[in-house]
């Protein structure tokens, strides 16, 4: 049910971002909603359903986006296994500092895609722009933190409980390793 | 003593008031005898009464007009709120039918265009409508709502009534995605409409095209027509696509350096058309080909 629901939400957000977001084909100030939801992902949940719910997704974002095939599964799984790693080895673990690495990760990411892409294929994309994709970054640090909200919401609806774990939990003194 | 003296003057008076009386009566009636039997003239006794009765009628009517209009009033406020809450609804219909009015002419009008484009240039065409963006900002790409169920293939130009919009990139049987004329990787056999001149048109991601390959000798003018070469076999010849808004000329390089505003505005695309032709893809390079007769 979890990887179902979570599929159709990433669908839902990959329609939002491609039509009501998108005012006009050269609009830049539409947010990544769809890396957020790989962020959440990567940052609550295991590694085995999220990438069973990644996976088609980023195909569908493949087919919709870009010109070449593979470059967006290659991104959003980077970008996941980066944040899944960085959420395990870093120390702190609050969401407060958890937001902004979402950007940082996000920006790191593309600019490793982009790099490795122009390379393979020169002349095919628009020139990389900092000020496009710090302003691209920041909006998903901003939608970041309603997003993580409503995904625990609707992560506890499609689980069918309540109240999750980690409310119930009961939390040591030490905020820095728990 | 003293009431018998006054008894007598006062049924003088009496008397004498009865007899002023009578006199007034007679009088007043003679009047009307002599105004009714008489010349029928207005005259100043009338004008005279009239003006007397005018102020007393003016004020009265006045005071009749007031509480007129009070009673209205109050049976105004008594409806008031009923009558606004109905003119508020009346209002917000009327403005949305005026939205969907405006947005009908707007639609009319570029469907109008994009009807005289499709009977000017005789060329078979399909009409589609653009239901998705790309949302990174490195490609430049649109989802259509048409596919190879209605005769749409890639390497099948796309137009609107303003001129090129871009190429049919990849096909599903009901959608299609067209990569724009702007995106970087689009590049288009086109002439200069005044000197003949042929050069290779650039994308650049922005709404601005790059001609390329036009030699210094040619002549080339801020404002110059560029169209479509049709040699590609892709594009019908004539097509519009720009109009020259800079030309730069370096010391080194044969070639020009010239800037084409699009005739296209890409920030308002909504409703396309796909010239169907005939086109033999060559899978080995991912290239396309027009079918030669």
């Amino acid at each position: 049910m979890f990887v179902i629901g979570f599929f159709f939400l990433g669908l839902l957000l990959i329609g939002l971002q491609t039509t009501l977001l998108m005012f006009y084909p050269l609009w830049s100030g539409a947010p990544d909603l769809y890396f957020v939801l790989v962020a959440y992902l990567a940052y609550r949940h295991d590694l085995l359903r999220s990438l069973i719910i990644l996976f088609p997704l980023s195909m569908i974002f493949d087919v919709l986006s870009g010109l070449l095939l593979g470059m967006y599964p290659a991104l959003f799984i980077l970008g996941f296994l980066l944040l899944k790693f960085t959420s395990a080895r870093l120390p702190v673990r609050e969401s407060l500092y958890q937001v902004p690495m979402i950007g940082v990760g996000y920006l790191l990411v593309s600019w490793l895609v982009y790099v490795v892409m122009s390379f393979a294929t020169p002349s095919l994309l628009v020139p990389w722009s900092w000020p496009v994709m710090l302003m691209r970054a920041g909006l998903v640090i901003v939608c970041a933190f309603p997003l993580f909200r409503f995904f625990e919401f609707f992560s506890r609806r499609v689980e069918g409980r309540f109240f999750g774990r980690h409310k119930v939990r009961l939390r040591s003194g030490n905020r820095y390793r728990e | 003593m003293r009431k018998k003296g006054s008894r007598k003057p006062k049924g003088k008076f009496r008397a004498l008031r009865l007899i002023l009386l009578i006199g007034f009566l007679l009088t007043m009636a003679l009047i009307f005898l002599v105004s009714t039997l008489g010349s029928q003239k207005f005259g100043p006794l009338h004008e005279l009464l009239l003006e007397a009765a005018g102020p007393v009628q003016n004020i009265l009517a006045r005071g009749s007009d007031m509480l007129r209009s009070l009673k209205q009033d109050y049976v105004d406020l008594l409806t008031v709120r009923q009558e606004n809450k109905r003119l508020w609804a009346e209002l917000q219909e009327c403005r949305t039918l005026s939205y969907k009015n405006r947005e009908a002419l707007a639609t009319n009008t570029r469907l109008r265009k994009l009807l005289d484009f499709k009977e000017t240039t005789k060329l078979p065409m399909v009409a589609a409508r653009i239901i998705g963006k790309d949302p990174s900002v490195w490609f430049r790409s649109v989802i259509i709502d048409r596919g190879s169920r209605d005769g749409v293939s890639r390497g099948m130009a796309v137009v609107n009534g303003d001129g090129v919009v871009g190429q049919v990139f990849s096909v599903s049987p009901n959608f299609a995605k067209v990569l724009l004329a702007i995106a970087p990787s689009s590049a288009m056999d086109v002439l200069l409409q005044k000197s003949r001149a042929r050069g290779i048109l650039k994308g650049t991601g922005a709404p601005v095209f790059q001609l390329d390959y036009i030699l210094k000798n040619s002549e080339v003018h801020e404002g110059d027509q560029v169209v479509t070469a049709g040699y590609g076999g892709i594009f019908p010849t004539g097509l519009p696509i720009g109009v020259v808004s800079k030309v730069a000329r370096k010391r080194r390089g044969m070639f020009l350096e010239i800037e084409v505003t699009p005739a296209v505005d890409f920030l308002t695309l909504e409703d396309l058309l796909v010239v169907e032709q005939e086109l033999i893809i060559s899978e080995d390079k991912g290239g396309v080909l027009p079918v030669v007769p």
